[in-house]
């Protein structure tokens, strides 16, 4: 098809120059105000040109505020719930689509409910389940009459505590109920044929043996971007991990980056050292965006449809 | 599908693989949203003891409280400019990297950046930018004074968030938007074409039609995105203020609950903002269902 085009990639190519310059921008004035002093961003305000105390102020976070402990706390966060998720949701939907159970459309619907109400929304009564899990438990002892009963048989009711919150545990666990991964795995397993689980099942193939020789080897691209979107989403979390740790050493690196800015004293704070902590808390994500992009993208996609 | 063969037949087996994450949703999930309705029936104490039924009470204080209208404003002025810009801006950009033209390519890799920076990092960042003394607006406000202070003028806090927001919001919505323009079949333009539609036509008469469903979910998931993850921005910009400019309704929730100890108030308003973002849901489930006349 042969037409005139060229008005419209014109304004295409200026519109994605734009556009790209909005995204970049503040990336690269972050990183040039990085590797700039104090001194120097007192009297130039914003440094359009990058200097040499990148290494400096990068070695100011690095010595002299929590964040290098808090970024492990991140990885461990991150990654636990990338592989959590990956993990409980393959199972989760490999029950609902290759079972013949009846509660598999109840299941469903209770699991895909979850993507409704986000974390940020019921973060208060949350912060109190995760203050002590067991309280659920013990309501519904109390409500049931079962603790009264206790108490007479045994002379104590029952009322058990254990609180999650300070933990990895409990920064990870209310990320990962969620229900977007079991969508994407059923998604796909929709997609797979009718006849490879006849096939398989000819050949004597049970539920495990299918579950770990079949499906999991078809998966493995729907795993690495269920993984990439759990990974980032968990690296980035802010009000969860905020309210879910209280001391700064189990503390999340964003949350971290977000109390190294001073309350408002009337000083400039050191901005150059926040940049640098910025950049060094965005580092690990961007890299992985940077690798896996293609997952991404498709995970981003698969978790629309 | 439901011949005898098509299915494992085990008993408990599919309640094994289930039960660990339906454990973890009702705990985190179904307990925490239960609660939140229940106690905006009680008169909570902040650290444990006792709790009061007291009916109607909480909705009665929480709706005559006109921060709590104030905030509720803010929220659904923010939820329409920032939501709407959150869309149009990367359906723009979307549809200009569908063409083959030489930034397609870098535009389609660079735009999806911003999913590795958290909320709170690039509030922290556009805080610094936007700071009237040392960042972008400093020359200016030397030239004018008091053009540009989001510490003074909550206008212009607010304008940081949305700025904020927007960049945010990009990779998700152009992934979606270009999936979307992607999959329109190369016949559809090549018939529009011979019937003498220009490139620019085409935007109107094929392709928006064509991504109507896309275009609406993406603006239904953003409108709660907008609710919920602007969170992280006010913290880290504004703090809410100035004056309480740019206290929305899930910053005030987390100011009264954790800051206040008003359990009650803070899961009245919970619960009141779970509704209204139910009733969004609702909507995206009515335009998921529109999907079908749009199969191709």
């Amino acid at each position: 098809m042969v037409e005139n085009a060229r008005s419209i990639n014109i304004a295409a190519s200026i519109l994605l120059a734009i556009g790209i310059l909005y995204i970049v921008g503040p990336l690269y004035l972050t990183l040039s105000t990085a590797s700039q002093s104090y001194e120097y961003m007192l009297r130039n305000g914003l440094a359009s040109l990058p200097g040499t105390e990148l290494i400096a102020n990068m070695s100011k976070v690095i010595h002299e505020t929590n964040i290098p402990i808090q970024m492990l706390n991140s990885v461990i966060v991150a990654f636990s719930n990338g592989l959590a998720t990956c993990v409980l949701s393959f199972l989760s939907a490999y029950a609902i689509v290759y079972f013949r159970i009846r509660w598999a459309g109840v299941a469903f619907a209770l699991i895909l409910a979850t993507i409704m109400l986000p974390l940020d929304i019921r973060v208060i009564t949350t912060y109190q389940v995760a203050s002590n899990i067991f309280s659920p438990l013990n309501a519904i002892l109390d409500v049931t009459g079962l603790n009264s009963l206790i108490e007479t048989a045994f002379g104590s009711p029952v009322h058990l505590e254990l609180s999650i919150l300070d933990t990895h545990f409990g920064l990870t666990a209310p990320l990962v109920a969620h229900g977007t991964g079991t969508f994407l795995f059923r998604q796909f397993f929709m997609t797979l044929p009718k006849d490879l689980f006849k096939a398989a099942r000819m050949d004597g193939a049970g539920p495990i043996r299918f579950l770990f020789d079949i499906l999991l080897p078809l998966a493995r691209t729907s795993f690495a971007s269920l993984f990439v979107l759990t990974f980032l989403s968990g690296w980035t979390q802010y009000l969860w991990p905020l309210v879910g740790a209280s001391t700064p050493d189990m503390q999340t690196a964003v949350v971290g980056l977000a109390r190294l800015v001073p309350d408002a004293d009337g000083r400039v704070p050191d901005f150059p050292m926040i940049m640098a902590g910025a950049v060094l808390v965005s580092l690990v994500p961007l890299t992985m965006i940077a690798l896996l992009q293609r997952f991404l993208v498709q995970g981003l996609v698969l978790s629309e449809k | 599908m439901k011949s005898e063969s098509s299915l494992f037949g085990h008993r408990w087996l599919p309640l094994l693989f289930v039960a660990p994450l339906m454990l973890l949703i009702v705990l985190f999930f179904y307990v925490p949203v239960f609660q939140a309705f229940y106690w905006s029936f009680f008169l909570e104490q902040p650290f444990g003891g006792t709790s009061e039924f007291v009916g109607l009470q909480n909705f009665q204080r929480v709706l005559s409280d006109p921060e709590f209208w104030a905030a509720t404003g803010r929220t659904v002025v923010f939820m329409l400019t920032a939501s709407s810009l959150a869309v149009v801006v990367p359906l723009m950009l979307a549809i200009a990297a569908d063409r083959k033209i030489g930034l397609s390519y870098t535009a389609r890799n660079i735009l999806v950046w911003p999913k590795g920076v958290a909320g709170a990092s690039i509030g922290v960042v556009f805080a610094f930018i936007f700071n009237p003394f040392v960042g972008l607006m400093a020359p200016l406000n030397a030239l004018f004074p008091g053009l540009w202070n989001p510490g003074i003028d909550g206008t212009d806090a607010f304008i940081t968030l949305v700025g904020a927001h927007v960049w945010s919001g990009i990779p998700f919505n152009f992934v979606i938007l270009l999936a979307g323009l992607r999959s329109i079949p190369h016949t559809m333009y090549q018939a529009a074409a011979m019937d003498g539609a220009g490139p620019w036509r085409r935007i109107i008469d094929v392709q928006l039609p064509l991504i109507m469903p896309h275009l609406f979910l993406t603006f239904v998931l953003e409108f709660t995105e907008s609710i919920t993850s602007v969170f992280a921005l006010i913290d880290t910009i504004t703090g809410g203020g100035p004056g309480g400019a740019t206290t929305l309704l899930v910053y005030k929730i987390y100011v009264d609950g954790f800051r206040g100890f008003d359990l009650s108030g803070a899961s009245t308003q919970t619960a009141i903002l779970m509704v209204f973002v139910l009733l969004l849901a609702a909507c995206q489930f009515f335009f998921l269902g529109r999907r079908i006349n749009y199969e191709r």
